[in-house]
């Protein structure tokens, strides 16, 4: 498959526009999946229309060195945070007053995956995204939501190994503090008092 | 710590890592409660982020003009610019303009 897109790439970048249709076709879901966790249902579409633009100008640098989703999701990132960064700096809080909670589920809520089904908890998620910083939201999105491995998450957003495992972390730290100030009414925040 | 149990709850960590968080968890209810925490959200993120997402079909059929617009600008841009360079070379033909070559054609020696 990975080979296909490689061809279809590179006659797209000769100017056949059937080959970037299909590419389009192919991977508009994943486009449009990237920027709606990324930056929200207000600005994913735009987003997701400004990368296609981006890729079809680009088109004849990639190289197919690595995987054709790989480089997309460069340029998809990419373009979430330039849109990102457009709008004020948000402020992370990445450590609680105390340890931060996510209330206990109840009732037929006790299944975690039907919960999160429920359009109330996905919005709550969505709200607890929003608040985290854009980089670390994009590293966040990218490990626990596309399943990418560290490797492939460093190589889209082009940073080392490392820094792409830190900014993982301090997201799912930052989305935790926001999810659980997002259910504050329900949560004992003060346990022995020490976040650590 | 509240990174270390995330990672300890993302099946991160490892070895000597995976053991000391292991024994927080075990010794401090509220590291515990917190690690359970932090796999309910993950199984949520995995969750959402498995399900379905179809981009508008807008955002496809805009991607697509814009490409067929940008290769006829394209093509456009090369056939003018030879069409121009051909006007070129016959108004220099007819003026005398273009210098005299020294390769004759057919029946010389």
């Amino acid at each position: 498959m990975s080979v296909e897109y490689q061809g279809l790439a590179a006659r797209a970048s000769q100017g056949d526009v059937e080959a970037f249709r299909r590419l389009v076709q192919d991977h508009s879901a994943l486009v449009y999946r990237v920027a709606l966790r990324v930056l929200g249902t207000t600005d994913a579409q735009d987003a997701s229309q400004e990368v296609w633009v981006r890729v079809w100008r680009n088109i004849g640098r990639f190289r197919g060195e690595s995987a054709f989703s790989t480089w997309l999701y460069r340029i998809t990132v990419n373009t979430c945070l330039s849109v990102q960064r457009k709008e004020s700096r948000r402020d992370e809080r990445e450590h609680a007053e105390g340890i931060p909670y996510l209330p206990e589920p109840s009732g037929s809520d006790a299944d975690p995956e039907a919960a999160a089904l429920g359009a109330e908890r996905r919005a709550e998620i969505e709200t607890a995204l929003g608040r985290v910083r854009a980089e670390h939201r994009a590293a966040l999105v990218l490990r626990h939501m596309e399943g990418l491995s560290y490797a492939e998450i460093a190589e889209v957003l082009d940073v080392p190994d490392g820094t792409a495992k830190g900014w993982v972390s301090r997201g799912r730290a930052a989305m935790l503090v926001a999810m659980s100030d997002g259910a504050a009414p329900s949560l004992d925040r003060n346990l022995d008092g020490n976040g650590g | 710590m509240l990174e270390k149990i995330g990672a300890y709850a993302a099946g991160e960590l490892e070895g000597e890592e995976a053991r000391e968080a292991e024994q927080l968890i075990f010794e401090r209810p509220d590291y515990s409660r917190l690690a359970e925490s932090y796999a309910r959200m993950l199984v949520m993120l995995n969750t959402l982020g498995s399900e379905p997402v179809e981009a508008p079909e807008v955002v496809v059929g805009y991607a697509v003009r814009r490409a067929y617009a940008s290769a006829f600008m394209r093509n456009a841009e090369v056939f003018l610019g030879s069409l121009g360079r051909t006007y070129l070379d016959a108004l220099f033909y007819y003026f005398g303009l273009r210098p005299q070559r020294r390769e004759s054609y057919g029946g010389g020696i």
